[in-house]
C-alpha cells in the first residue's frame, strides 16, 4: 500500500505558503512590544470597524525608538511627527471616522506617548468632518 | 497494515446469517490489496487546520479603551449658556521602570481637594466612586470630565491604570492631559 505523496506535498506547499503569508501580515502591523497588562478593565474588545494601528517603537528605558502607522515606519524625533501627522491625516480623508489604535509599551514614559497623540489630534483637525477615535491597546488580565 | 489482517472472509461486512450472493467479485481482489486512500482523508485534515487557523483571532486577548483626544478644539460642540466645568485632574507619577506585568506599584497619585490622598489605583477607583453624585462625597456627575495627567516620566502601565480607574468608576469624559 502506498499513499499518493503528490497531492500531500502540494497540500503541505500550500499551508507553507498560507503561514509565511500570514506571519508576514502579522508581523508589519504588529510591533513587538510589551503591551499594558490591567487587571479586570473596563475595556471591550477591539471589534472589526476599519482602523490603522500606530505603535511606538520601544527604545531602551521607556523612549520610543519609532512609530509606526500600519507598516509604515517613522522617525521617533519632530520630522518623524510631522511625517506621521501628514500620513494619518491622508488616510483620515479617506475615512473620517476611522478608529486609530494606539499601541505603545508598558514602560514607555508618557512624555514618549503624548507627542504622538497630539498627532493624532493635529491630523483630525487638519481634515475637516474628521472624528477619529483614539483606542488605546492593552492585555486585560482576568484572574480572581 | 499486514497482509495476515486482511485474510478475506465470504461472509465480511454483512450481517451474520446471509448467504455471501456474490462470492466472485470477492474473491477476485487480491488479498492484502485493501486500503483507504490516506491522501483525500489528509487534503481534508489539512483544509479544517488551515480553516481553524484562519478563523481563529491572531492578536488574541487584546483589548482597547475610547479615548477622547485630549485639549480637542470643538469649537462646534460648546455651548454657550454651560459653564464650563473645572475638570477633576489626577496626577500619576512613576518611581520607576515597571517590573512585572501586574505589578501596578511604585506608582505616586495625587487627587487635587481635602480628600484623602489614594496610595494605590484601586484607592483611587474607590475614591473616584464616592466622588460621584450618589456616592458618599456625591460631587460629580457622570460626565464631569476628568483628566488623567501624568507628568513626563510615568510610565504608559501607571497612565493606563489612572485612566481604567476612572473608566471603571463609572466617569464617561476621561482624557489624557499633561505636560508629558
Amino acid at each position: 500500500m502506498h499513499a499518493n505523496l503528490t497531492p500531500m506535498i502540494d497540500v503541505t506547499f500550500l499551508l507553507i505558503v498560507f503561514f509565511v503569508l500570514v506571519s508576514q501580515l502579522v508581523e508589519t502591523e504588529h510591533v513587538e512590544l510589551d503591551l499594558p497588562v490591567l487587571l479586570r478593565p473596563a475595556t471591550e474588545p477591539p471589534g472589526e470597524a476599519p482602523r490603522a494601528v500606530v505603535s511606538i517603537v520601544p527604545g531602551p528605558d521607556g523612549e520610543a525608538a519609532a512609530y509606526r502607522l500600519g507598516g509604515e515606519p517613522f522617525r521617533a524625533d519632530e520630522s518623524g511627527r510631522r511625517a506621521l501627522e501628514a500620513a494619518i491625516a491622508e488616510r483620515l480623508r479617506g475615512n473620517p471616522s476611522l478608529r486609530l489604535n494606539l499601541r505603545a509599551d508598558r514602560n514607555a514614559r508618557y512624555d514618549r506617548v503624548r507627542p504622538v497623540l497630539e498627532s493624532i489630534g493635529r491630523a483630525a483637525r487638519r481634515v475637516p468632518g474628521a472624528a477619529p477615535r483614539v483606542h488605546l491597546v492593552l492585555v486585560p488580565e482576568d484572574t480572581t | 497494515m499486514s497482509r495476515a489482517g486482511v485474510e478475506p472472509s465470504p461472509a465480511r461486512g454483512l450481517p451474520p446469517g446471509t448467504p455471501p450472493d456474490r462470492p466472485r467479485r470477492r474473491r477476485r481482489r487480491p488479498a492484502g490489496d485493501i486500503g483507504l486512500n490516506l491522501t483525500s482523508m489528509i487534503d481534508v485534515v489539512f483544509l479544517l487546520l488551515v480553516y481553524f487557523m484562519a478563523a481563529t483571532e491572531f492578536r488574541s486577548g487584546e483589548e482597547v479603551y475610547k479615548l477622547d483626544l485630549p485639549e480637542r478644539s470643538g469649537a462646534a460642540a460648546s455651548d454657550p449658556f454651560e459653564l464650563d466645568d473645572e475638570p477633576l485632574r489626577i496626577e500619576v507619577r512613576s518611581r520607576g521602570p515597571v517590573a512585572d506585568e501586574l505589578s501596578l506599584a511604585g506608582a505616586g497619585i495625587t487627587v487635587p481637594g481635602p480628600y484623602p490622598q489614594p496610595m494605590d489605583f484601586r484607592e483611587l477607583r474607590t475614591l473616584l466612586e464616592e466622588l460621584l453624585v450618589g456616592g458618599a462625597r456625591g460631587l460629580f456627575p457622570r460626565d464631569h470630565p476628568v483628566v488623567i495627567d501624568p507628568v513626563g516620566t510615568t510610565r504608559w502601565q501607571h497612565a493606563l491604570a489612572a485612566f481604567n480607574a476612572a473608566a471603571s468608576a463609572g466617569y464617561e469624559n476621561v482624557t489624557f492631559g499633561g505636560r508629558g
